[in-house]
């Protein structure tokens, strides 16, 4: 980050739950989910998402939840 | 105390009524094991992500089961589901602890999800109408 290797300007990402002060990660809100289950279905890494380690975590078990009710797919085939 | 979410898939063929005399026999067994259903969702027939056993549809219902003493009959609930046929999927979930995290991270705001007040609600409204063709 600090380091000023790339010269081009890169966007800053910002962890989505810090932002809109989203604290409860319901395993229900398939929407809020949704976001983070690109096409092949995978979670979305924190690298790529920008999420941040503490909501990154209980994203990753709501959205494990939400797979075993069938709410979201597990694979898209 | 102790809040807990209960929440499972039902064969789509069972009709309402059978669902609805189904799962009392599971609220009976939480209400005699020294909890209450603070409040109860039916989402109704809702289109399951991945087929299970063949089928690609389901009932959604959603127990909200509180426990002054944090005895419940949640497991012998789990037991019973088990071994019902009907019963697709069900996922038991403990939520005090992160509500209160949640809450506490926010005294204020108001985005936290609402405690399960209203009862029975027709359809989850947030997930419900838009899902259904994939």
């Amino acid at each position: 980050m600090g380091r000023a290797r790339k010269v081009f300007f890169r966007r800053r990402k910002v962890c989505k739950f810090c932002a809109d002060k989203i604290d409860y990660i319901d395993y229900k809100d398939v929407k809020l989910l949704q976001q983070f289950i690109p096409e092949r279905s995978k979670i979305l890494p924190r690298r790529i998402s920008g999420t941040c380690a503490n909501h990154q975590r209980p994203l990753q078990q709501a959205i494990k939840r939400a797979r075993h009710l069938a709410l979201i797919p597990f694979t898209t085939d | 105390m102790r809040t807990y979410e209960l929440m499972f898939v039902v064969d789509p063929r069972v009709s309402d009524e059978d669902v609805v005399t189904m799962t009392q026999e599971y609220r009976n067994m939480i209400a005699s094991g020294g909890s209450t259903i603070t409040a109860e969702e039916n989402w109704g027939r809702r289109k399951l992500a991945y087929t299970i056993d063949k089928l690609n549809e389901g009932k959604y219902v959603l127990f909200y089961v509180s426990s002054e003493t944090g005895k419940t009959a949640l497991p012998e609930v789990e037991h019973r589901m088990r071994q019902n046929d009907k019963i697709l999927r069900y996922l038991t979930v403990r939520t005090d602890e992160d509500l209160k995290r949640a809450a506490r991270r926010q005294p204020a705001a108001g985005t936290t999800p609402p405690p399960p007040g209203e009862s029975t609600s027709p359809a989850a409204a947030e997930i419900g109408p838009d899902e259904e063709e994939v």
